[in-house]
């Protein structure tokens, strides 16, 4: 009965709805995934190949390439610095920003939503705007060329992005829960490290995830703060391949689908948290 | 449990912070010491003349050998910084926060120049006034002074003629390379017909290279030696941008060229499909290694003139120039003098320029019996044959001023600006 009422709601309208959305998402699908496709079988081309047939596939698959980006660009070092700037700050960053998130969440004091505008309006604002003032400041601090330059400079950037994500998990929460514990004796600083933080941790991975892949794939402040390959990142190995006049592209491929590993797998381990911590902040509880 | 784990992290962040900035600052101190009790000076270098660069490995070996005979006294270190656009945008945003590094190299742009201003950068006006001067190529020194100071010294240079594929020439029955702008357009016409791409262009990149090139050709070839001094708007400049909408249009060009960066623009002449195309002596190692056949067809000549203009245009300018920071200290003053005199040694100049194909401000003397590139020699002959050099567009406008270049150049190529538009919309930029 169940199968035969099934069959009968199969109209050539569903059917066709059906078709329209397969071909509609079979089609974001292929642009999603064909840049990526060919950027990987590029890198296995020779740069001849690459540029004088650039859809084509190799002759022969060239794995020198990949050789090449580790030997050359000394991915090795770099892709270690890489996860640690990416770890560190993450961690940083989120303790910081959920402190600041708590406080201005959870608490009622003067200019509170003041403050909030004050931090999240540094999202506006273009990083390469703030090159000259933070290159001042940590070559001032005399961290310059030195990883904790970096991680500092980094947890700072994502201080906005991550204050309104955290912000936005924490106002969902339900008073009574830290009223309860008020009850109970939980100090301030209690209702942040056993309440509220605990309960935030959908929110603060989505943060934290934002963070690392921004620390994983930064460019233009990794150039500016350090200058000897111990305090590099990746980033700047896969530019190793250019010069000024001439590119070897096929190894900087080889070097890009190198680094893009961490962050496929960050996302494929973490996309449902990421998601649930976006969506969760978006709903008033 | 989760109590603990959350408190553990947090203290394990702290500690780890602490750590690792006093540990690092405990280093710099280290560091800061060792002058004090070493009479080493150590010279610092970050430089794009790393990686692929074609003058890498020879740099890297004159460095080694300078500091070899150096031991001791004066150390060089190469602080590799492959990508010069980003390279360019560091030392801007260092030399703005008053750092400016012990060594660099300069882009001597209308940006760079500014770097002029101020007391930041190191004056060896007194220095090269003497022998050392010699060294260069006549008007360079004098080209790199401004107001008396010369705070960058003449170093690379470049020369962009046209790389003409001779195969594609004979395919399609053209016996020679076009002389004025009526022959190019005929021969294009005969290239199309024999299966080719007439030229090599490109709207993409920060400068749209090759493109650009082409346009300062044709303006020069117009204008004249003096055709920087005219202003934007001026005739010289929509005739040039005309012609140069034409290499676009009717398939003079390939249809990738538009977006299409120098991997674009170079990879067609490098397949054989392009029969012309621009770049300067820093691209011989590609074609000679990558594509030998069309290495073997290439000629190097002039760009065709426009009638009525002037013949024998040749596109130069000066490319990196060497710069120092300023110091009170007289012997790091002398340790970066001792190494610049080093890398402007005719001998070690002439390694880099038989090394890389690389062309310098710098004299050398090459004798007969030693083994020259053909396509260099090529080039060499080009320069020499020139009645005139012109700079480029680029080096005589603002860094915004030539990305609007490309911009306009992708309107102009696609029909959505005239000439007359493309050439009001780099003055609005200018302006």
């Amino acid at each position: 009965m169940h199968k035969t009422r099934s069959l009968n709601r199969t109209s050539p309208v569903d059917i066709m709805a059906r078709t329209g959305k397969w071909i509609y998402l079979i089609f974001f699908l292929i642009l999603t995934i064909l840049p990526l496709i060919w950027l990987i079988i590029s890198s296995f081309k020779t740069n001849y190949e690459f540029e004088t047939q650039p859809f084509a596939l190799p002759v022969v698959w060239q794995i020198q390439n990949y050789i090449k980006a580790f030997q050359m660009a000394n991915l090795g070092r770099l892709f270690l610095n890489s996860v640690i700037v990416a770890i560190c700050t993450t961690a940083f960053n989120t303790l910081v920003a959920s402190m600041a998130a708590f406080a201005i969440s959870r608490e009622n004091f003067r200019f509170k939503n003041g403050l909030l505008t004050i931090i999240l309006s540094g999202v506006l604002i273009p990083i390469i705007a703030l090159m000259v003032p933070y290159f001042k400041i940590v070559s001032g601090l005399g961290l310059y060329d030195t990883l904790p330059g970096l991680i500092i400079t980094y947890s700072a950037i994502n201080i906005p992005i991550s204050v309104f994500l955290i912000h936005g998990f924490m106002s969902t929460i339900p008073k009574e829960l830290e009223e309860a514990a008020i009850i109970d004796g939980c100090s301030f600083t209690q209702r942040y490290t056993r309440i509220v933080l605990p309960l935030s941790i959908p929110g603060l991975v989505t943060s934290g995830t934002f963070v690392f892949i921004y620390c994983w794939n930064e460019f233009t402040y990794a150039m500016l703060l350090t200058s000897s390959e111990a305090s590099r990142t990746l980033q700047l190995g896969i530019r190793f391949f250019r010069s000024q006049f001439v590119t070897d592209y096929t190894s900087m491929l080889a070097a890009i689908v190198i680094t893009m590993v961490p962050t496929i797998f960050v996302y494929i381990f973490m996309h449902n948290r990421i998601i649930s911590g976006m969506t969760s902040g978006a709903v008033k509880g | 449990m989760k109590k603990k784990v959350i408190l553990m992290l947090i203290t394990t962040i702290l500690a780890l912070s602490v750590v690792m900035i006093t540990g690092c600052k405990k280093e710099d101190e280290s560091k800061a010491d060792q002058p004090a009790k070493q009479e080493l000076i150590t010279l610092k270098w970050p430089t794009i003349w790393v990686g692929e660069d074609s003058k890498a490995p020879m740099i890297a070996a004159l460095v080694d050998e300078f500091n070899a005979m150096n031991e001791g006294r004066y150390k060089v270190e190469i602080e590799a910084n492959p990508d010069y656009d980003a390279y360019r945008n560091k030392l801007n945003s260092q030399i703005a926060a008053g750092v400016v590094p012990d060594l660099f190299v300069l882009n001597p742009d209308p940006t760079s120049l500014s770097f002029y201003e101020g007391d930041l950068l190191m004056d060896f006006a007194e220095e090269l006034s003497g022998s050392w001067g010699d060294n260069f190529v006549s008007g360079a020194i004098s080209g790199a002074t401004i107001d008396g100071a010369l705070k960058s010294i003449p170093y690379e240079v470049g020369y962009t003629p046209v790389w003409y594929n001779m195969d594609i020439f004979k395919a399609a029955g053209i016996p020679d390379i076009p002389k004025t702008y009526d022959e190019f357009f005929d021969a294009c016409e005969k290239i199309k017909a024999a299966g080719f791409i007439p030229t090599s262009q490109m709207t993409g990149g920060t400068n749209a290279w090759t493109s650009m090139l082409w346009f300062s050709h044709i303006a020069a070839s117009i204008g004249g030696p003096d055709v920087w001094e005219k202003d934007i708007t001026d005739p010289v400049f929509v005739q040039a941008a005309e012609i140069l909408r034409m290499m676009y249009i009717d398939g003079n060009t390939s249809k990738d060229a538009v977006g299409g960066d120098a991997g674009v623009s170079g990879g067609h002449f490098l397949a054989g499909r392009s029969a012309m195309f621009i770049n300067g002596p820093w691209y011989i190692g590609r074609v000679k290694n990558d594509a030998p056949d069309v290495f073997k067809a290439t000629k190097i000549g002039p760009a065709p003139a426009v009638e009525g203009g002037f013949e024998g245009a040749q596109i130069g300018f000066p490319q990196s120039n060497l710069a120092a920071g300023a110091t009170d200290d007289p012997a790091k003053k002398e340790a970066v003098i001792a190494f610049m005199k080093w890398m402007t040694l005719p001998e070690n100049v002439k390694k880099i320029s038989m090394d890389a194909g690389s062309m310098f401000a710098v004299k050398f003397g090459v004798d007969d019996g030693e083994d020259v590139d053909l396509v260099q020699g090529q080039f060499m002959n080009a320069v020499n044959d020139s009645a005139f050099v012109n700079t480029h567009f680029q080096a005589n406008f603002a860094t915004d001023v030539v990305a609007e270049f490309g911009q306009a150049l992708a309107r102009m190529a696609l029909g959505k600006a005239t000439a007359e538009e493309f050439i009001q919309q780099i003055a609005d930029k200018i302006d």
